[in-house]
């Protein structure tokens, strides 16, 4: 009989990592809480399925992740951002302007990097996921991982470093005539 | 190997010296300790790793969350203690959890919380400063209308006769849920927006809407349905300047 978990100490642990990797993917909040509701749904119907419990981390993330690609496998006529490589020098950004940015500031940033690459850093930096752990929630080679990070991690830095600046094209500007308050 | 492949390799190493024991990842730290320039690299990029780990993690979870998933899976999660029960029990047992099961996922995702969240992301949505977001400005209220029948978004057929007279800001097209749904700004003469958000009736539960309009941490908001759709109006104008324009 498979040995039964602690779900409590389980959702303790995890929740909050599991709620922003969710936010990083669906850029929503609700709907983050949803996927991390989810997440520990399936978790209660497959628990016997994880015989090991520090497989557990990676396998919530993997879950929550297919579940996020499963809900948006649907969303195939949402328009997608084109990624532009960016061909100048990565921009060097000082520790202390770093600490200055907030979460949702770095979150902001993370999402201008290219899917391929953001998915390993989300999973990196939000679910703590060894670049092993990484490879097979991704299901793609370690080699890959690595040089998935290693660009991502300097379309980051470039992305932070604009954020820092300050991005004048986040936010569609209205004509000045027409700019009255929300 | 090369200072560019052990970077590459370094990149993978987790903030906190969580691999730093790694095997595959031996042979590049020894490079760093030994090229001063890549150590110099390594040290800024741990630095770097550090404070976005510690930036991610201040992003707190909403409140309460962590209570509703706990007592949504309470109930769902414990094993079915059946093994000494005769088949009878057992097979209640199975049909009560299956219940409850189905209770607690309707439970939450029940009309009515998909309702709530719907009204909240929408407000968030077009709360945002200096303006919310937009996919195409134009003052032409039938060329909005043109852009979203062209990404399939749902939108009313006929808007309120005084509001067909006034100029858009423009318009979003956008997925709430997996549900296709639009956006279209107008400028009122006060200078404020009025906001029509427009979506599917059943992309959120058909809820019984709350009825004319009423007030909420300074919007004024009215839902309406209409041939399936539900509207959600939303403004900063004056309550007396949003009821010429919508009908109430």
């Amino acid at each position: 009989m498979a040995k039964k978990i602690d779900l409590q100490a389980i959702v303790s642990e995890h929740y909050a990592a599991l709620y922003r990797f969710g936010l990083a993917l669906a850029k929503n909040e609700s709907e983050a809480g949803d996927l991390t509701q989810e997440t520990f749904f399936i978790l209660t119907k497959h628990q016997e399925q994880i015989r090991d419990p520090e497989r557990i981390r990676p396998w919530l993330f993997t879950t929550l992740r297919r579940e996020f690609l499963r809900k948006v496998r649907t969303h195939a006529a949402h328009p997608e951002v084109e990624f532009q490589p960016a061909e100048h020098e990565i921009p060097a950004i000082e520790s202390s302007a770093l600490r200055t940015i907030d979460g949702k500031t770095a979150l902001a940033a993370l999402e201008t990097v290219e899917e391929s690459y953001r998915s390993a850093l989300e999973l990196f930096y939000i679910g703590d996921l060894s670049y092993k752990e990484i490879s097979a929630t991704l299901g793609v080679p370690i080699g890959t991982v690595m040089s998935r990070l290693s660009r991502g991690k300097e379309q980051l830095r470039r992305a932070l470093a604009t954020a820092l600046e300050g991005d004048p094209h986040k936010i569609i500007p209205l004509p000045e005539s027409r700019s009255p308050e929300a | 190997m090369t200072r560019e492949q052990a970077k590459e390799r370094l990149s993978a190493l987790r903030a906190r010296g969580a691999d730093d024991a790694d095997p595959t990842l031996q042979e590049a730290l020894e490079l760093a300790r030994k090229d001063s320039e890549l150590g110099s690299w390594l040290a800024q990029q741990r630095e770097f790793d550090n404070i976005l780990v510690e930036k991610f993690a201040s992003i707190s979870p909403p409140e309460g969350l962590k209570d509703i998933i706990l007592e949504t899976l309470e109930g769902t999660a414990r094993p079915i203690q059946s093994w000494r029960m005769g088949w009878f029990a057992l097979a209640a047992t199975i049909v009560l959890a299956a219940l409850l099961l189905g209770q607690k996922v309707d439970l939450f995702r029940g009309s009515f919380q998909k309702f709530r969240n719907f009204r909240s992301d929408a407000l968030a949505m077009v709360s945002v400063k200096p303006a919310p977001i937009l996919d195409l400005e134009t003052p032409s209220l039938g060329t909005t209308q043109a852009f979203i029948a062209a990404h399939d978004a749902p939108r009313l057929q006929q808007f309120p006769q005084k509001l067909q007279a006034m100029d858009t800001a423009g318009c979003r097209v956008f997925l709430w849920r997996q549900h296709p749904a639009s956006l279209t700004c107008f400028h009122l003469p006060s200078g404020k927006f009025l906001h029509a958000v427009v979506i599917r009736a059943d992309a959120v539960g058909n809820p019984d809407l709350p009825s004319g309009p009423y007030s909420e941490n300074g919007w004024h908001v009215m839902f309406q349905k209409k041939a399936g759709l539900l509207v959600m109006w939303a403004s900063q104008a004056p309550m007396e300047e949003l009821k010429q324009f919508i009908e109430t």
